[in-house]
């Protein structure tokens, strides 16, 4: 259509200008898109350490209130535990969904004769269930009871390898583990945190530690849409008269880290945004200079039949064309300015490349499109509702 | 709409009043003007500056209604149209010539000449119809790519005749389109006129030039916004 054509045109001709002001398109994508790059980034790789899956269910004791329930475990009767008459309401109500009960303590441990001793977080999980929990690296799931498994700083920092020997206790009194694997790094974590533990059966922990209670019961859910109910319902179970326990969803802890992280994300693309609106002030100044440069052009096509609508797509086109062209180069430059960032604070560049980093880009161009066209309705208004014949006689 | 038949008057004006109100008073530009333009005249309007003369322009080419009285254009009472229908109207009825020449800088020869039409069909450049109605007022077939600029004022004047006709409208409306030639070129600009003329074009052409006006085969004098003859 010949009013594109001439959109394009004045474009060039005032290339200097279009230029500038689509320079600053270019700066508000940029900022836009590279601020919500690095927010994401910085998401990813938080989300990347946090490695608990939004699936767990996880019991503890009421940490105010005061003994384990009324069985009364064999356990010192003071300590925060959950009985095994507690674990097994907890597992029926949250049948079919399987309940882990886990044990854990820290304890002296020594890797061999002569080593020094360490102090260690030891867990006591089934080793039934212990496919469901973790993933090994190397070797395999413990089968006798005095096997174990060790999660993989353990293994690094004091050079254990599948078969190693530990001994566990002051001078050992609690008796030997021989190591059957090393469990896969699993960062921070809200049911059990392995990287730097001892992970042993549940029966040679209970002989052990003579222990017939838990510390927690992890329940992993397998239809996420159930987590909440099966939350609800383990409350509703055991919470009846007093505070027996507290239930965390570990999809709604996930769910406020990433908020939280969401919410800065918004805020820094949100000051990116403002340099947006100052790049339409000038396109809405650039295209009142061309509408007024043109007033007497204006005048000539409304004569001799041009619509007001015909001429204010004119303009709209013009500052459409700004708004794609310097998008699109801020497209391209976000996508070097986040390599660059990314590269620079976050030491890597593999969350740049994915969906939910680079919908950033898309954002921040179609932000820069919208702005331009937005800037552009009004000048293109004035030049439509221009009196003919007042424009005609302009000079 | 009434078919342009014929026999039918392309222009008439009736009982033509135009008030422009001001808050200073009001100022009558016309007074009252009736006349009749039959297809195929040539008619110069004439008149001292200050007599309603580019008032009179505006009503004739639809830029502008009367504030009481009738015009019809081939037919059509313009009183109460649309912003959007005057412009139609232009578009496909009339013609305008100006005294500056008002090309498009920044469109080359052809695409001057064809912008009326693509404004018409919506559609891009019709290059044979631009060549055509070109030859028709003798510009020279190697200047139709050029811009505006590049020509010569008569030149220019030629291009911007092509793009009154090429919509063939019932009216070509000038308005001193010598105003701004040397007379020589001005004559030419005026033989172009009159052949169109005598091959059927209706002309209505305001001038303060008597020697221009004499190509006209009426003229209609109007002073103080009325017709004085």
């Amino acid at each position: 259509m010949i009013f594109w054509e001439i959109a394009k045109r004045n474009i060039r001709i005032h290339l200097l200008r279009s230029s500038l002001a689509m320079l600053g398109i270019v700066i508000g994508v940029v900022a836009i898109a590279s601020m919500g790059i690095l927010g994401n980034s910085m998401v990813l790789s938080v989300s990347d350490s946090l490695r608990t899956v939004g699936d767990s269910v996880i019991v503890t004791p009421h940490a105010g209130g005061g003994g384990g329930g009324f069985g009364g475990g064999g356990g010192s009767s003071s300590a925060l535990v959950i009985t095994e008459q507690d674990y097994q309401q907890i597992k029926r109500v949250s049948a079919p969904n399987v309940a882990i009960p886990v044990l854990q303590t820290t304890d002296r441990v020594k890797l061999g004769v002569g080593k020094d001793d360490l102090v260690s977080l030891i867990y006591g999980i089934d080793p039934d269930d212990m496919p469901a929990l973790l993933t090994l690296e190397s070797g395999d799931y413990s089968r006798s009871s005095s096997g174990c498994l060790v999660g993989s700083t353990f293994a690094k920092d004091n050079n254990v390898k599948v078969g190693s020997r530990i001994s566990v206790g002051t001078d050992g009194n609690k008796g030997s583990l021989r190591v059957t694997g090393i469990i896969e790094e699993r960062g921070m974590a809200f049911d059990v945190s392995t990287d730097s533990a001892i992970v042993a059966t549940q029966d040679w922990f209970s002989n052990a530690y003579n222990r017939n209670d838990y510390d927690k019961v992890v329940i992993k859910v397998r239809n996420l849409d159930e987590i909440t109910s099966v939350k609800e319902a383990i409350e509703k179970q055991m919470n009846r008269r007093d505070e027996v326990v507290d239930v965390m969803d570990t999809r709604k802890v996930m769910e406020s880290i990433f908020q939280a992280f969401g919410q800065i994300t918004t805020f820094v693309s949100a000051i990116g945004g403002i340099s947006m609106l100052v790049a339409g002030v000038s396109i809405l100044n650039i295209m009142m200079m061309s509408v007024t440069e043109r007033i007497k052009e204006i005048g000539i096509m409304r004569s001799i039949g041009a619509q007001r609508k015909e001429v204010m797509s004119m303009f709209l086109y013009e500052a459409m064309i700004l708004g794609i062209v310097g998008s699109i180069i801020g497209g391209i430059l976000s996508l070097l300015g986040g390599y660059a960032i990314s590269s620079l604070m976050l030491q890597t560049t593999e969350y740049l490349f994915v969906p939910s980093s680079l919908i950033h880009i898309v954002y921040g161009m179609t932000f820069g499109i919208i702005i331009c066209l937005i800037c552009g309705i009004y000048p293109a208004w004035r030049a439509a509702n221009l009196n003919p014949i007042d424009a005609l006689r302009h000079e | 709409m009434i078919g342009a038949e014929n026999d039918q008057p392309v222009m008439i004006f009736r009982d033509v009043v135009k008030v422009y109100p001001l808050p200073a008073g009001d100022v009558v530009a016309l007074d009252g003007v009736s006349f009749q333009v039959d297809r195929g005249e040539f008619i110069s309007v004439m008149g001292p500056s200050g007599s309603g003369k580019s008032t009179l322009l505006n009503l004739m080419g639809c830029l502008d209604t009367p504030t009481s009285g009738d015009i019809f254009i081939s037919g059509t009472r313009i009183g109460d149209m649309s912003d959007s229908e005057l412009t139609s109207l232009r578009r496909d009825r009339i013609g305008f010539i100006f005294q500056y020449f008002n090309l498009f800088p920044l469109l080359n020869i052809i695409e001057n000449v064809t912008f009326p039409l693509m404004l018409k069909t919506g559609k891009g450049v019709d290059p044979e119809r631009g060549r055509e109605v070109l030859r028709a007022v003798q510009l020279d077939d190697s200047l139709f790519t050029h811009t505006p600029t590049e020509i010569s004022g008569g030149q220019q004047q030629r291009v911007a005749v092509a793009r009154a006709l090429i919509n063939n409208p019932d009216i070509l409306l000038c308005d001193e389109p010598t105003g701004n030639l040397d007379s020589k070129t001005g004559a030419g600009i005026m033989d172009l006129m009159t052949d169109l003329n005598k091959k059927g074009t209706t002309i209505i052409m305001v001038t303060h030039d008597p020697h221009i006006a004499e190509y006209s085969r009426r003229t209609i004098r109007i002073a103080d916004g009325r017709i004085v003859s």
